[in-house]
């Protein structure tokens, strides 16, 4: 009977052993459910909260990816206008013959071109300026051409950056595009008209400023998006350490404590070894004569 | 008068009696390590005194002693500690069999870890708001298909898997009953065996205790009642007789397996197949034929009134009812349970699917998910069976990521299929994520489908804990009751050392009293009456 008991009591001991190696060898306080059903259940649902946070962050790279390109093309058409208001400005002068109106709308003609292929952007594939149907171009050709089409899809490209929050990351290029391409054709009209006159030309001027305005207004709110996907990067990102922290301390170990616990189990096994090897030995008989 | 030679036959009997302890004594140390031994003792008992009260007796001063003689040699076992040991076997049988069926159930769901369903549903989400972002991307298309798979894999998986266990299950209920069987046969043979040597005034130790180890046995299988019938004859007061043995209920009611008769033989209706193809075994009833060919039988909805042991809880795990379509049990529910996640989740996927539209399609109207069901109920085999849709295998244009027709950039249907996990349900009608009001009927009655299975995760684990306590109870009590019985039963080496030198000492001093009473007698015979010569 007592040698029974110690080797119950052996065994038990080496169970105890052999739960603190497998806590320590996995970081973790359980391996199945059973051990403790509650922090099974709650580690699913941080796992799955945890997961979330880190595909928002992902689809956050994909919203700055829009964004940043759609402010960089925007960017340049800046540029442009501000030379189509250069040569309006230069073209509008009495002294301009229509030979020299000729060249600048020619020169118009060309920015004309590379505004439709800053419109046509595609990054990764897609055409960014195109609505919701970004595996057309916006512009089919150029203006001018037989064949020139606009598709002009105007739905939003939303992407979701937090539990129901979605985000629209493209502007409506048809109305900018359009009007930016409409009133350089009538530049072109006007600079091709020998009657012209510096002050007809002039007029235009008002134009070209307000589709300038009207391209500012595409970029703040660019901007303003930019600014609402930065703080929601923030939250995210906090939220990442606060989901990562609460999944560490429902199911993590802690390692002090653990090890604290093992050298302590260790110490009581070595003690029911001696004390077994010296209980089990004698008997009556190592006595008797 | 007493006989001249009524010292040597008193010392005579003492030596005899002494003698046969010390047998006793080395057959104790003998079987001091042969498992299920009781020790055994010489019951001492002093001989008949003379003279014998009668008519014509002697007048002498008293009554003379006239020695020892071994009565009987009886085992030393106490039948109340026998009693509790198999109440507890029993009970320990029975938390044994369901914490090792639940533990199993844990491997497989293999929850939480990065290789459970949980993960893939998660990677599934993942890869759908990935399209989300990207809808016009074949490479996040592909991703879909891939996480899709997956997720109908993991069903498929954990379906079979668990199958398979639980025919596992139904091979050791047939198994034990074999066992049973053979145990009981065994008891009944033993029964002849005591019932053939107690008539003549003995005492087969050696076979109550192979019989009470027997028992023991069972009790691991079923709570059983033991119950003695004297075996007749000139058998000894303190013989113990033929059990009869009974199955017992919860209420108290009892079916006999074992009667001085014979022995029942046990089996299940319907009999266990083995064929692990047939997902639908089931157990109706409990058969007993005793040995008229009589047959009692214990059905379905009685079972729960069986007391407890290894086979109630095998039969739990595996499933029991009235008829294929009607099984209860730990693994049919854990089966039935999926199928309802798998049939969910698929159903609300696919109406959802159905609203969007894929790349270049203008009809949308799809499926994504495809399963083949064989019910009643409506759900059944969907968690087998469930897979991803033809049309979604041949060409990744078909996932429908879109809301709306020939928008490529548009992945507002995706990001509507990635919340489909978590729709609340409610009285088993759930309203699409899309918000045009469409409800699809769903078997989960409440909840979403991400929380249904935490639930099922979460059964288990309470079932399991539970198990697992009761089960480390009930062999605290049944070591503790055991020690008990070895502290009476079991051979104490010690013990018979100190018994054998008792022995041997009365045997010695047994011997010196011939040695004194040759004296005596040497002194009458030879140095008496020689007066003068």
């Amino acid at each position: 009977m007592l040698a029974n008991n110690m080797l119950r009591n052996l065994s038990n001991s080496y169970e105890r052993l052999g739960k603190y190696q497998e806590q320590l060898a996995t970081g973790k306080k359980i391996s199945r459910p059973s051990d403790d059903p509650v922090v099974a259940m709650k580690g699913i649902a941080y796992r799955e909260d945890l997961a979330r946070v880190k595909q928002y962050q992902r689809n956050i790279g994909e919203v700055h990816n829009w964004i940043d390109s759609a402010d960089d093309a925007l960017d340049k058409v800046g540029l442009a206008l501000q030379r189509v208001q250069e040569l309006v400005v230069q073209a509008s002068t009495d002294t301009a013959t229509p030979e020299d109106r000729k060249k600048i709308a020619d020169e118009i003609d060309q920015i004309q071109k590379h505004i439709v292929d800053v419109a046509n952007t595609k990054v990764g594939g897609k055409y960014i300026f195109n609505g919701a149907d970004t595996k057309n171009p916006l512009f089919i050709g150029y203006p001018g051409e037989t064949g020139f089409a606009v598709n002009g899809n105007q739905s939003d490209v939303e992407i979701e950056v937090f539990d129901g929050i979605k985000l629209d990351v493209n502007i409506d290029g048809k109305t900018l595009f359009t009007g930016i391409i409409g009133m350089l054709d009538n530049l072109k009209t006007v600079l091709d008209d020998p009657n012209s006159t510096g002050n007809t030309i002039s007029s235009h001027l008002s134009q070209v400023e307000a589709q300038q305005d009207a391209l500012l207004a595409a970029r703040s709110e660019l901007g303003a998006k930019q600014n609402r996907v930065e703080m929601m990067e923030n939250r995210l990102s906090t939220q990442e350490v606060i989901a990562t922290k609460l999944m560490s301390n429902n199911e993590d170990i802690e390692y002090e404590k653990t090890i604290t616990d093992l050298i302590t189990q260790e110490s009581v096994h070595r003690a029911a070894l001696s004390v077994g090897a010296r209980i089990i030995q004698p008997t009556l008989v190592d006595f008797l004569r | 008068m007493l006989s001249t030679f009524h010292g040597l036959e008193v010392a005579k009997r003492g030596m005899f009696t002494q003698q046969s302890a010390l047998y006793v004594t080395a057959h104790n140390i003998a079987n001091a390590n042969t498992p299920g031994y009781s020790r055994q003792r010489v019951n001492f008992v002093e001989t008949e005194p003379f003279p014998p009260a009668s008519m014509n007796r002697p007048q002498i001063p008293g009554q003379m002693g006239t020695g020892v003689e071994a009565g009987s040699i009886q085992r030393i076992r106490d039948s109340f500690l026998d009693y509790q040991y198999r109440n507890e076997a029993s009970k320990l049988g029975y938390w044994s069999a369901r914490s090792e069926a639940i533990a199993k159930m844990e491997d497989i769901m293999n929850e939480p870890s990065e290789f459970g369903l949980s993960k893939a549903m998660t990677q599934f989400w993942e890869s759908l708001q990935d399209l989300s972002a990207n809808p016009e991307n074949e490479g996040a298309r592909a991703v879909v298909r891939q996480r899709g798979i997956a997720v109908a894999e993991s069903f498929n998986y954990l379906y079979t898997s668990l199958s398979q266990i639980r025919d596992d299950l139904g091979q050791e209920i047939k198994t034990g009953l074999l066992e049973v069987n053979s145990i009981l046969k065994q008891i009944s043979e033993l029964n002849d065996q005591i019932k053939a040597v107690e008539p003549n005034g003995y005492l087969p130790n050696d076979l109550y205790d192979k019989r009470d180890a027997l028992v023991d046995e069972l009790s691991k299988y079923f709570q059983v009642k033991v119950e003695t019938v004297p075996s007749g004859g000139n058998a000894l007061d303190i013989a113990e007789g033929i059990y009869e043995i009974s199955l017992v209920n919860q209420d108290g009611s009892t079916v006999k397996i074992v009667t001085k008769d014979g022995y029942s033989k046990l089996s299940v209706s319907p009999s266990i197949s083995g064929d692990p193809t047939n997902p639908d075994g089931y157990i109706s009833e409990i058969r007993i034929e005793d040995v008229l060919g009589n047959i009692t039988t214990i059905s379905y909805n009685k079972f729960d009134s069986l007391a407890s042991g290894r086979i109630k809880s095998l039969i739990e795990a595996y499933g029991y009812g009235s008829d294929p379509d009607n099984v209860k049990g730990y693994y049919p529910d854990m089966l039935a349970d999926l199928d309802k996640m798998a049939y969910s989740f698929a159903t609300m996927f696919n109406a959802q699917h159905q609203k969007g539209f894929g790349l270049n399609d203008s009809t949308g109207g799809r499926d994504f998910f495809e399963m083949t069901l064989s019910g009643p109920p409506t759900e059944k085999g969907a968690a087998a069976t469930i897979k991803v849709h033809k049309d979604i295998m041949d060409n990744l244009s078909n996932i429908a990521a879109s809301s709306k027709s020939g928008e490529s950039g548009n992945g507002n249907n995706a990001l509507y299929l990635s919340m489909i996990k978590d729709v609340q349900i409610t009285n088993g009608s759930a309203t699409l994520p899309s918000g045009s009001g469409t409800t699809v009927s769903v078997p989960i009655t409440g909840g979403t489908v991400q929380t249904f299975y935490q639930g099922l995760i979460g059964k288990i684990g309470v079932d399991g804990q539970q198990a697992e306590r009761m089960k480390t109870n009930a062999e605290t009590l049944a070591t503790s009751v055991d020690n008990k019985r070895q502290s009476v039963s079991s051979v104490s080496l010690d013990e018979e050392m100190t018994n054998m030198i008792k022995f041997q000492h009365a045997y010695n001093a047994a011997a010196r009293m011939i040695t004194a009473i040759d004296e005596m007698l040497d002194k009458i015979i030879n140095d008496m009456g020689i007066v003068g010569r």
